[in-house]
């Protein structure tokens, strides 16, 4: 069970480091908002099949890889950033523009999820 | 340093964060989603200071080292599960539950970060 989580937090905090490093962060939108906008969606499509995956399959892919793949840390780094830089308003717009975006995704793939389940 | 074995480092950081992410969230079971705001606050708490660390002395740390810490707070903390979590509160409770979540987490962690910094200042 650890070592899956293992193995699913190392592959996403690969993936995050070579995304991060590729996309230049834009003002609002920064890489980590992409990275962790995306992640909410793969945790929302995989709650929702959970009954029909291995439990295995959780640890790897919903504790180990959406959560090493996101990061509340460089969240919290860049809305500091962000406030220092553009002000209050910015930063606190970004904040909830993130965590808005995160939650739509997280039911978008539960919809996903839910939608391939009726078939 | 080649590019690969730092890769590794940063990956071996995350896989370490995550496991005592897990590990953190199989002791404390609760009704509300603590132990993700427990591993949130510690992260960035540990990031805090890290960048505070790296501002004072900045040089002396090696690249490795960096890598490690880096990917370690990113693999300990997580957006996803804080999302998902919230969601869940809105559905098994209220509103003002979910976003007491909401800023209950970004209240500690932004405290957390400017803590740690101060602290390694």
């Amino acid at each position: 069970m650890y070592l899956a989580v293992f193995a699913g937090g190392a592959a996403g905090s690969l993936l995050r480091e070579a995304l991060a490093l590729e996309i230049p962060g834009l003002p609002l939108v920064t890489a980590t908002f992409g990275i962790n906008t995306v992640s909410c969606l793969i945790l929302g499509w995989l709650f929702a099949v959970r009954n029909r995956v291995h439990a295995h399959v959780l640890h790897l892919g919903a504790v180990g890889f959406c959560g090493g793949l996101s990061t509340f840390s460089s969240f919290i780094f860049e809305l500091d950033r962000m406030v220092r830089l553009e002000g209050w308003t910015t930063g606190l717009g970004a904040m909830a523009l993130e965590i808005a975006a995160g939650l739509a995704a997280a039911v978008l793939g539960e919809a996903v999820g839910r939608r391939r389940e009726a078939r | 340093m080649s590019g690969l074995y730092l890769h590794l480092l940063f990956a071996l950081g995350g896989g370490l964060g995550a496991v005592l992410r897990h590990w953190t969230a199989r002791r404390i079971t609760h009704d509300l989603p603590l132990a993700t705001l427990a591993v949130n606050v510690a992260g960035t708490l540990l990031l805090g200071l890290w960048l505070g660390h790296l501002d004072a002395v900045g040089a002396a740390v090696s690249e490795d080292a960096r890598r490690l810490v880096f990917g370690f707070c990113g693999g300990l903390t997580t957006f996803s599960s804080f999302a998902y979590q919230t969601l869940d509160l809105h559905r098994s409770r209220t509103i003002l539950t979910a976003a007491g979540n909401i800023l209950a987490s970004v209240a500690l962690c932004v405290a957390a970060f400017l803590l740690g910094q101060k602290l390694a200042g």
